[in-house]
């Protein structure tokens, strides 16, 4: 039974009664697969890599309930996982900025210069190499920057080198390019569904009001569009601190990143071990997006993006 | 070398895999014709073949158990032709999964037990599933096909249980370095050789810690790779750490090494015995290969029968058919690496192979007992810490 509301919605059922239950159960039926797949696929195995953290692994590759804190004192006091943390930091910040950098500018003119037509081709372009596995692609980096590669053989074709470079060949460069380049598409799109809201004549009023024109972009459109550029850099910062198959398809012996040492106890059995330096990296994520709530709300990403 | 290579031939493997192929669906087609005249035998009964024929053309297929089993195993342990053949012909047909490294299947048989019926694995790794009551022993010389083997694949000491023999027994291979004499300078023997920084960015490893730091082990003396002291840790890290200049990669897989080899972006790498022929083939440069002085680590695989197996009754069947010798012999031609199947050896003299099967030692089984085999150790951790510390910024 329900009772009318004074505005005229139906007022909520008494709490307790069988009738209320059921139609709570009813309302929320739609939330429930969602809420499984949280519950099953996220929270219970944090939770369990969360108490595998504190075990240890056996000679015998199994996780014992051994409960330490060696396993995040190794991030700390091994000084190699930590230097390994900052230099994926900074691989992910260098990413993060140049694909801003190319984005933003290239949504700008997507956006205030094309046509829809035009743009919805150009869209397809970027979107088409989804269309391809991650692995194939990667892969076919090692065709272009290795040392008998396209960029090398182009490079010594117009005369601008005599030996091939070996920067891009099994180094940190290549995995810088080839990051920016799988990721790119995320930034760019973030940046244009920002954009395409912007109404472009605000600059126009701003310059006719005496603005110059970076500081039309800087104080009309910057803010406006800083939704999406908070949903690029989420986009691609935080996936990249997660990044192992780049650097190991064109990376070399120096450029690992913190994935692939935590990769390097998971794939041994370790888990107890690898499950502790993944808790930290969460726990890094989780601390960035805080600070980022505090700049925007989670609503300003769906509707940016 | 170069008569060798001529006779690995990509044309010369299709016209013996097409005879065979050829053979087989011929006899299929009789067995199929003469299903009602067959007569029963017991499930494990196979063809008894003689070494030069094709599996099934001695004999009539025999009404044994038909079916589908899970076959957990590396992608070389097999060709499509040959299961297509089995499954045609004897009504046998595998679901097969792939797997990485030993680990990576000691994992999924520990979780899903008799899911899997057949399981592949290593050397020391063998008996490691036994003593977890992970697999089943069986009385090897049950099967007639065992017969084909070198005495000394049925006897290995740490294959060997009083309930039985612990797997049937494949290939095998020791961890070599080859490299290209055009850029090295030549007589090296040493693991020495990938430490000398005259190499920088020249040398392939593959990204496997634990095996890099057991042969990092080797050049430093160490006795037993897999089960290292704190000291012997230490010692391998820092011949470790004068090799990490010259890597080029750590290559992801096998191919990748063979491709790096290929194009002369690497000119010294750690191969598994024949894949310097691969390179070679694909028309690579003319690689030198040897056996470190020092001593290697090496694998030997089996095929182990997953204890509860819930297809079980078809394993033995299937190994019948899928150990004999033309199935070997060819399966060594596609995969270039030494198995324990004396028959096989034979048929390939007779097929004008022998040069090849020489070469990668495939008359020689006793040269497992040298090689310090692949195995579960109580320094795995260790050896991925340091590896860590090497390898990370």
């Amino acid at each position: 039974m329900t009772v009318e509301s004074p505005v005229g919605a139906p007022a909520a059922p008494t709490a307790g009664s069988s009738s209320g239950l059921l139609q709570r159960f009813g309302r929320a039926l739609p939330a429930l697969p969602g809420l499984a797949v949280l519950v099953f696929l996220f929270l219970v195995p944090m939770a369990i890599m969360f108490v595998f953290s504190f075990w240890k692994t056996n000679n015998d590759f199994v996780a014992v309930p051994d409960w330490n804190l060696g396993n995040y004192a190794r991030f700390f006091v091994e000084g190699t996982y930590l230097r390994t943390f900052i230099k994926t930091l900074i691989m992910a910040a260098l990413v993060t900025v140049t694909t801003l950098a190319i984005g933003l500018p290239f949504a700008y003119f997507l956006v205030r210069y094309t046509g829809k037509l035009t743009q919805r081709v150009i869209l397809l372009a970027v979107i088409v190499p989804f269309w391809t596995s991650y692995l194939v692609r990667v892969y076919a980096w090692q065709a272009i920057l290795g040392e008998h590669g396209a960029l090398n053989q182009i490079l010594q074709a117009v005369g601008l080198i005599k030996v091939p470079l070996d920067i891009f060949n099994y180094d940190d460069p290549g995995v810088f390019v080839v990051l920016t380049y799988i990721y790119f598409p995320f930034a760019l799109l973030a940046l244009y569904a920002a954009l395409e809201k912007f109404d472009f004549t605000q600059l126009n009023a701003a310059q006719d009001l005496g603005a110059r024109p970076d500081q039309a972009f800087r104080h009309i459109l910057l803010p406006q569009i800083r939704a999406g550029i908070i949903t690029a850099c989420i986009f691609v910062f935080i996936p990249i601190l997660g990044e192992f198959l780049t650097p190991t398809l064109v990376g070399g012996a120096q450029s690992s990143l913190i994935a692939n040492l935590v990769l390097n106890f998971l794939r041994n059995d370790q888990f107890a071990e690898g499950a502790a330096l993944a808790i930290i990296i969460a726990a890094f994520v989780t601390v960035i997006m805080i600070v980022f709530r505090k700049s925007f709300r989670v609503e300003d990403v769906v509707t940016s993006g | 070398m170069a008569d060798l290579n001529s006779r690995l031939a990509r044309r010369e493997f299709l016209k013996l895999a097409g005879a065979v192929g050829a053979t087989a669906g011929m006899s299929a087609f009789l067995a199929a014709c003469s299903t009602t005249g067959a007569t029963a035998a017991p499930p494990t009964a196979a063809p008894s073949l003689a070494a030069g024929a094709t599996p099934g053309a001695s004999a009539a297929p025999t009404p044994g158990p038909k079916g589908t089993f899970n076959w957990l195993t590396w992608g070389d342990h097999w060709y499509q032709a040959e299961m297509d053949q089995i499954a045609a012909t004897y009504g046998i047909k595998a679901n097969i999964t792939s797997f990485s490294d030993d680990i990576d299947a000691y994992t999924k048989v520990q979780q899903v037990g008799g899911q899997v019926d057949l399981v592949s694995e290593d050397a020391l790794w063998v008996p490691y599933f036994y003593q977890h009551q992970l697999i089943d022993a069986f009385d090897i010389n049950s099967l007639k096909v065992a017969s084909q083997l070198y005495s000394v694949a049925r006897e290995f000491s740490i294959w060997t249980s009083p309930a039985g023999y612990l797997g049937y027994p494949n290939g095998w291979a020791p961890i070599q370095i080859t490299y290209d004499p055009a850029h090295v300078t030549a007589g090296a023997d040493s693991w020495q050789l990938l430490l000398d920084p005259k190499y920088k960015k020249r040398v392939v490893v593959e990204d496997q810690p634990v095996e890099v730091m057991a042969y990092m082990g080797k050049a430093a003396g160490v006795k037993d790779p897999y089960n290292m002291t704190d000291a012997e840790v230490a010692q391998a890290k820092a011949l470790l750490v004068q090799l990490k200049p010259n890597i080029l990669r750590l290559a992801p897989q096998a191919t990748d090494t063979v491709a790096a080899l290929k194009n002369g972006e690497a000119w010294i790498a750690t191969i598994n015995l024949g894949a310097d022929t691969a390179v070679m083939d694909q028309g690579g440069p003319q690689l030198t290969t040897f056996t470190p002085k020092e001593g290697s680590i090496g694998w030997m695989d089996a095929e182990m029968l997953v204890h509860g197996g819930a297809n079980n009754n078809l394993l033995m069947p299937f190994l019948e058919v899928h150990e004999q010798a033309e199935y070997v012999a060819a399966n060594f031609m596609i995969n270039r690496r030494p198995l324990f199947s004396e028959a096989a050896y034979k048929l390939l003299i007779n097929q004008g192979q022998q040069e090849l099967a020489d070469h990668l030692l495939f008359n020689k089984p006793e040269t497992v007992n040298s090689m310090t085999l692949k195995g579960p150790g109580t320094s795995t951790q260790a050896a991925i810490a340091a590896f860590n510390d090497v390898f990370g910024s």
